[in-house]
């Protein structure tokens, strides 16, 4: 099982996200859900998660503050950036600061964002 | 008969005395005609002079034109051998003469002597160490002549009240000038300095209220010459470069305080150079944006050259701000209502898996949060309209008699549940004075209670309580002490001076016990665009705001007044009148 962190405000994006990994692959998965910067931070450190889902935009520490201090602890986790709209200059600093890659969340299908996912968890 | 030689004899004597009187007259008259011709006649011709020096001299500031044009048109009228004036320079004395006939040098010397002796004695100083720079026009001198002055005098110029030079006529004839040169001298030289005089005051008067609208101006004021040398700063200007009081702003200063960020010197020279204005944008000083205009400076004569440069500093912090508060909110706005449409999709999306479709549990819960989305979106759009209309002012309420008793009941019951979801309580009291029936929306009203309530519930912590009260204000009365009464722990007048001057009026006032806002934030709160960009309120549950921005304009357009008056950590009460 892969551990996948989710980070993100958007509770019903978080659930959904989470629903529709679990009915891909029932057993493939194991997620967990935390709803502001600071508690991802600590989650990251817990969980040692495979890979992260972390949206941009977060109460308390954003997205890109978290991933600036992953990189200065040297923590090589994977990380799939979200966004809500298509802002190329958050996105474009994300993949600066190492994102595997990036999803718009609006403009996205989950069965887009799942495969996403798993390419990330193939490498 | 004799009667009659008699009356004819006397008649005849009578007009004999008469025709002697009369003819006595006519001599008498004749002379004083011819005496006033002449005098006409000087007149005329003293008006023709005055004239004349008057064109000559136009409208000009320059006193040794003025000088010049006067001992130029002397000869005229005066016999000289020489007409010279001395004027007063900061550096020296200038001294001009203009020979009629051919005098000595020593003629010439003696003049100066006696001119720079009467200026010592005009002016109280002694000027004999001034340097002198001299101009002889004319009759060429003669050296070996011996002719003293024997006719000579002096008249100040006087500008302004002040001692300007000195004009002076002198000969070697003796008892040349008598009064009626003198005289005429004098108005020459009087209506020469009056005319000047006036100007001068003119322009100072003029000159005045121009500087006085420059240093009064909220722009920075910049004027140089085309070698940067400042000519012209204002009060805002100073400011802005901090030069401190009492020392004069130099180009230097401006540089300093535009280092790095605009290259005023270089921007000023190009504009002087070519002619041309330039605007920059958004430039950034010492905290403020400034827009900066630069444009060159033409002289005032007609086809004047370009004289130096001008700059305008113009702060337009506020305006920025203004715009960047439009566009937050608009993108504020948009990712509110995307925010419910994306996740509707999603849901839709995943709906269609059948594992989820099929549990019964996982698709209620879908459905209440799409029900929920759509709610929230709904709410977003109505009330983006109510601000839309409260903007352009066809916002309406609808007046009638209603009971407020009957809906503050009727509301605090609709939040007991959500108020017992937070573990809070809800509480009432409604002053029984008030009448059953006041004219209001009631509609309108019971949004305005909705927002308050649901705002009260979202921001006080479990365990606190939300009072609704509402009591009777009478027209002069002390709003604290009616206040204090129905139980408000706050003193309302303290930051509302409104309460003043308003009518009788049902006040309801919603009282929370939680966090408390800030004195900065409660000013911002009913204001569109600034209250929602930051969380006012601690944590993360921020709105859209509008919610207040409507609860005011429903209140106000019912003709009430709304507040809120809060200590942090102590709780807040809004609150909203009605009159009765």
């Amino acid at each position: 099982m892969k551990k996948i962190l989710i980070v993100d405000d958007d509770k019903i994006f978080s659930k959904v996200l989470r629903d529709a990994l679990v009915a891909a692959k029932p057993d493939a998965y194991e997620i967990v859900s935390v709803y502001d910067g600071e508690e991802g931070l600590a989650k990251i450190a817990e969980l040692k998660p495979d890979m992260i889902v972390l949206d941009i935009m977060l109460p308390k520490l954003t997205g890109l503050e978290i991933l600036e201090k992953l990189n200065e602890s040297g923590v090589t986790i994977p990380v799939l950036m979200g966004t809500q709209f298509a802002d190329l200059e958050k996105i474009s600093r994300a993949v600066e600061l190492g994102a595997k890659g990036y999803i718009v969340k609006s403009d996205y299908s989950l069965e887009h964002i799942i495969r996403q996912i798993d390419d990330i968890l193939k490498d | 008969m004799n009667g009659i030689a008699i009356v004819v004899t006397l008649v005849g004597i009578a007009a004999l005395g008469g025709g002697a009187i009369l003819y006595v007259r006519a001599r008498k008259l004749a002379a004083v005609a011819r005496a006033s011709d002449d005098d006409v006649r000087h007149r005329m011709y003293e008006l023709t002079i005055l004239k004349e020096v008057g064109d000559r001299i136009g409208y000009s500031l320059n006193v040794e034109k003025i000088a010049n044009v006067i001992v130029g048109s002397l000869n005229q009228f005066i016999e000289y051998g020489a007409a010279s004036f001395m004027l007063i320079t900061p550096e020296k004395i200038i001294f001009k003469a203009d020979l009629d006939k051919p005098v000595s040098h020593a003629f010439l010397d003696d003049i100066k002597v006696r001119m720079r002796l009467a200026l010592n004695a005009l002016l109280d100083r002694d000027l004999s160490q001034t340097p002198l720079e001299e101009t002889i026009t004319g009759t060429a001198m003669v050296d070996g002549m011996n002719e003293p002055v024997r006719s000579f005098f002096n008249i100040p110029l006087v500008i302004s009240g002040n001692i300007a030079g000195l004009l002076t006529v002198a000969h070697t004839k003796d008892g040349l000038y008598k009064e009626k040169e003198m005289t005429m001298l004098y108005k020459i030289v009087g209506q020469a300095s009056q005319a000047v005089t006036r100007l001068e005051e003119v322009i100072t008067v003029e000159r005045g209220k121009l500087q006085a609208m420059v240093e009064s101006m909220a722009d920075g004021v910049l004027m140089t010459d085309t070698d940067s040398r400042v000519l012209v700063a204002n009060h805002a200007l100073r400011n802005i470069v901090s030069t401190p009081d009492g020392r004069d702003v130099t180009i230097f200063d401006v540089i300093d305080a535009c280092a790095g960020m605009f290259d005023v010197r270089g921007r000023l020279e190009e504009s002087i150079k070519q002619g041309r204005t330039f605007v920059a944008d958004n430039i950034n000083l010492a905290g403020s944006i400034y827009q900066i205009f630069l444009f060159p400076v033409k002289g005032a004569n007609a086809g004047g050259g370009t004289v130096g440069g001008g700059v305008i500093f113009r702060d337009i912090t506020r305006e920025r701000a203004a715009e960047k508060m439009r566009e937050d909110f608009t993108s504020m706005m948009v990712h509110e209502l995307r925010s419910p449409l994306d996740s509707i999709k999603k849901i839709g999306e995943l709906l269609r898996t059948p594992s989820i479709r099929d549990d019964k549990a996982a698709y209620d819960e879908y459905m209440g949060m799409v029900y929920q989305s759509a709610s929230n979106m709904l709410e977003l759009v109505n009330d983006l309209l109510d601000v839309a209309k409260l903007e352009s002012g066809k916002f309406e309420v609808r007046k009638k008699p209603a009971s407020i008793r009957e809906l503050i009941e009727e509301r605090v019951k609709f939040f007991e549940t959500p108020a017992h979801d937070a573990t809070l309580r809800l509480a009432s009291s409604v002053d029984e004075h008030i009448p059953h029936a006041i004219l209001f929306d009631q509609m309108r009203t019971a949004q305005v209670l909705s927002n308050l309530l649901s705002n009260a519930i979202k921001f006080t912590p479990p365990g606190g309580q939300v009072t609704t009260r509402a009591f009777l204000h009478a027209h002069g009365a002390d709003i604290n002490q009616e206040a204090a009464l129905a139980g408000i722990p706050l003193p309302l007048s303290e930051k509302d001076p409104r309460f003043g001057t308003l009518q009788n009026s049902v006040v309801v006032a919603v009282t929370d016990n939680g966090e408390g806002i800030s004195p900065e934030n409660q000013e911002r709160m009913f204001n569109k665009f600034e209250q929602f960009s930051t969380s006012i309120r601690a944590g993360e549950k921020k709105g859209t705001g509008l919610g207040l921005v409507i609860v005011k304009g429903i209140i106000e357009t019912q003709g009430g007044i709304v507040g809120v008056i809060s200590q942090e950590g102590a709780g807040s009460t809004f609150y909203f009148t009605i009159a009765v």
